[in-house]
């Protein structure tokens, strides 16, 4: 029975790296009003949950596509992955698995709360019912409600900017974000840095008892269409320094022209990109 | 019985009429047969009493074990039906074979609910029981989720070490395992997301407080079953008035496995009053587990005495040809005098049989002692987690059944008496010239 649950854990953990990957890409998308915007953020103390808000908001309702490679690695052993992603505002997305050759051609399609999966060994397209999402998407630690919902760290919390401070000429926000008592997020509290580039450079999750419990880290960033995005993020947990998640992106492109049946089952079992 | 050997006094008159009785009536043979075979038991002591002790240590096992089998039966039948209260409950069909939210039934309406407050019916109960899973911080566990009435379920019998019960059912606060808190890292008022499939088909999912800890002597229901009010229950699952389960009380006894027939009167009334669509069954057929052991057990212990017979046997067996090779001349000599062959298979026979009832009776008291002197109990928390995993308590009472006693001993006495027959035939068999021609 436990191995099928797998560690809701691990995966929340990519949840939020995969979602902080599509923030990153937002954040490049900023990068064309950041003078402005940075100098509006200098004036005045900017809202929290603004900060998050925005970055969403204006990921949101364009496109982008990716080149991903992920990396898990425990203390005995380690694996790859690479994958290609194609983003449509916050609804829809299309995920197809590139190498290793085992699980080349495993796609999913999301669209809004709906999940399909295509597994080219058995050539069927898988609605993936709810009762099934929160199990292991495509084998990773990933769950296929991790990767289906994106928005909930802005809804689901209360945000607060606890303090700014100066780093390699940036300025960089510190954010508390709490979650409702209803919520469904297990941390105590998430603490976020974003530069003001809207760049994030680390989040912590902490437990019930002020426990650090693991942390993202953006490694190193990139240009992407001109713009700074992250490149390479790290998860590891606090207490296991030899285990970590690190996702890479090889490649990024944005606002490209998507043809209107990339989100659709057709191209899901049928791949025309 | 070295006294009755070497010449108590009623050892003459047997040996007197032994001389006259070869032209006798068959009953005085008889006696001598008998005769003979006692005082042939206790040439060889040692021997014998080896063979003896085999006996009666076979028989112990045969009785004892299937007793303390019994008795693990029995506790798990009654933890069983600590675990799920309720004599008699009604599901969904489905529920049995797919628990999940589709199997899910409205509370009867006002009119049965009256029927249902009516004798035999002394008790019932709705509850919602699904599947979940449990996540903290750091782990996440596949859970049973109960959704119930706190006030109406008198029954359930949970020892709470930390917090209280919510003081009402629509409380989103939730109860769970001390031990299932330890595998989670989390603890009383912490918040826990608890998930499972809503009634529109989607992922329900919240954030719900710890509101108390309780701990089962049975680990397995610790680690997996937490409890939530039952209108908690419907609001969270969005399914209201529906639950998965109703359980009724009714008749005498409700506490007491003793007698599993006692509840046809209660089952078939609930049978009539409620929808045809519901499966009405005892508590004891819905696990199946325990359905299947309870038919398993007569074979397992049939099987079980059969095995110590053949170890046994084979003693058996061996020590009886031992005594007869030993006594070639000797048999040989009176079947020359004019003994019948029968009757030389006869003592032989009777040899044996003194052995195997002496062994029996050694065995039987030796068992029967056990059981007495277990009867408070045997102690196994030291193994108390793996006795929890097979759903067994850490205190284990001997079950002693008369069937299984009487099963024990014809078993022996009539499979023993089997065995010696072949050795017994073949003495009885000798050529008389050539046995009294050995040295």
């Amino acid at each position: 029975m436990d191995i099928g649950v797998f560690s809701v854990c691990a995966r929340r953990f990519f949840l939020r790296a995969f979602l902080y990957v599509s923030v990153f890409y937002s954040n490049g998308i900023l990068a064309d009003t950041r003078d402005g915007q940075a100098a509006s953020v200098n004036a005045a103390e900017p809202d929290a949950r603004e900060l998050i808000q925005k970055s969403m908001d204006l990921w949101r309702g364009k496109t982008s596509y990716s080149e991903v490679s992920m990396t898990i690695h425990r203390p005995d052993w380690q694996r790859s992955m690479s994958m290609q992603a194609w983003t449509e505002g916050e609804k829809n997305s299309l995920v197809r698995v590139s190498a290793p050759a085992r699980d080349a051609g495993n796609a999913s399609l999301i669209k809004d709360r709906d999940m399909w999966s295509f597994a080219p060994k058995i050539n069927r397209v898988i609605k993936v019912p709810s009762s099934m999402m929160a199990q292991s998407w495509m084998g990773s630690d990933f769950s296929n409600k991790d990767i289906s919902r994106n928005t909930d760290i802005i809804n689901l919390y209360d945000h607060s900017l606890a303090g700014q401070s100066n780093q390699d000429g940036h300025l960089v926000y510190e954010i508390h974000s709490v979650p409702h008592e209803a919520a469904a997020v297990v941390w105590g509290k998430e603490v976020l840095f974003i530069r003001d580039d809207y760049v994030l450079l680390e989040q912590q999750y902490w437990d019930q008892d002020g426990k650090l419990v693991k942390t993202m880290k953006t490694i190193d960033f990139m240009q992407a269409d001109g713009r700074t995005i992250a490149k390479t993020m790290r998860m590891n947990k606090s207490d296991d320094k030899n285990s970590w998640t690190q996702i890479e992106n090889t490649k990024v492109q944005f606002d490209i022209e998507l043809s209107s049946s990339t989100f659709t089952l057709s191209n899901l079992r049928n791949p025309r990109l | 019985m070295a006294a009755l050997e070497s010449g108590s006094p009623g050892s003459q008159s047997p040996q007197r009429s032994a001389r006259t009785g070869t032209h006798s009536t068959n009953g005085t043979l008889l006696g001598i047969s008998l005769q003979l075979a006692w005082r042939n038991l206790w040439r060889n002591k040692k021997r014998s009493l080896i063979m003896l002790a085999a006996i009666s240590l076979g028989a112990w096992a045969m009785i004892f074990m299937p007793s303390l089998m019994r008795g693990m039966l029995n506790d798990s039948l009654q933890r069983s039906f600590d675990a799920l209260p309720g004599q008699v409950q009604a599901h969904q069909k489905n529920y049995r074979l797919d628990s999940s939210i589709e199997s899910s039934f409205l509370v009867p309406g006002a009119e049965q609910q009256a029927l249902l407050s009516e004798a035999p019916v002394t008790h019932w109960v709705a509850r919602i029981k699904l599947p979940a899973v449990l996540n903290s911080e750091r782990e996440s566990r596949a859970v049973q989720l109960i959704g119930l009435n706190y006030q109406r379920e008198t029954q359930l019998d949970l020892k709470l070490v930390a917090g209280h019960w919510p003081a009402d059912n629509s409380e989103m606060g939730l109860v769970i395992g001390s031990k299932l808190a330890e595998r989670l890292e989390t603890g009383l008022g912490k918040r826990v997301v608890l998930m499972s499939q809503g009634a529109d088909g989607e992922l329900a999912e919240r954030g719900f407080r710890i509101v108390a800890l309780y701990r089962s002597e049975l680990g397995a229901g610790d680690e997996r079953v937490i409890y939530l009010g039952l209108d908690a229950a419907q609001r969270f699952l969005k399914m209201p008035g529906k639950i998965s389960e109703l359980a009724f009380w009714g008749g005498a006894d409700a506490d007491s496995v003793a007698d599993k027939h006692s509840e046809t009167a209660l089952l078939n009334y609930v049978r009539s009053v409620l929808d045809k669509q519901l499966e009405v069954l005892p508590w004891y057929e819905l696990d199946p587990y325990l359905a299947s052991m309870m038919g398993m057990l007569d074979a397992m212990i049939v099987i079980w005495i059969l095995v110590v017979f053949i170890a046994m046997g084979f003693g058996l067996a061996n020590t009886l040809l031992m005594a007869i090779f030993e006594r070639v001349r000797e048999l040989g000599l009176m079947i020359a005098l004019g003994m019948p062959r029968a009757m030389v298979l006869v003592q032989l026979l009777l040899e044996s049989l003194f052995m195997l009832m002496i062994g029996l009776a050694v065995g039987n008291a030796l068992a029967l002692l056990c059981v007495f002197a277990f009867r408070d109990g045997i102690d196994l928390s030291a193994f108390a987690d793996a006795m929890a995993m097979a759903g067994v308590g850490s205190r284990l009472y001997p079950n002693l059944q008369f069937t299984d006693v009487a099963l024990a001993n014809v078993t022996v006495l009539v499979l023993g008496l089997a065995t010696s027959l072949l050795p017994a035939w073949r003495a009885s068999h000798y050529d008389p010239v050539q046995a009294l021609s050995k040295d």
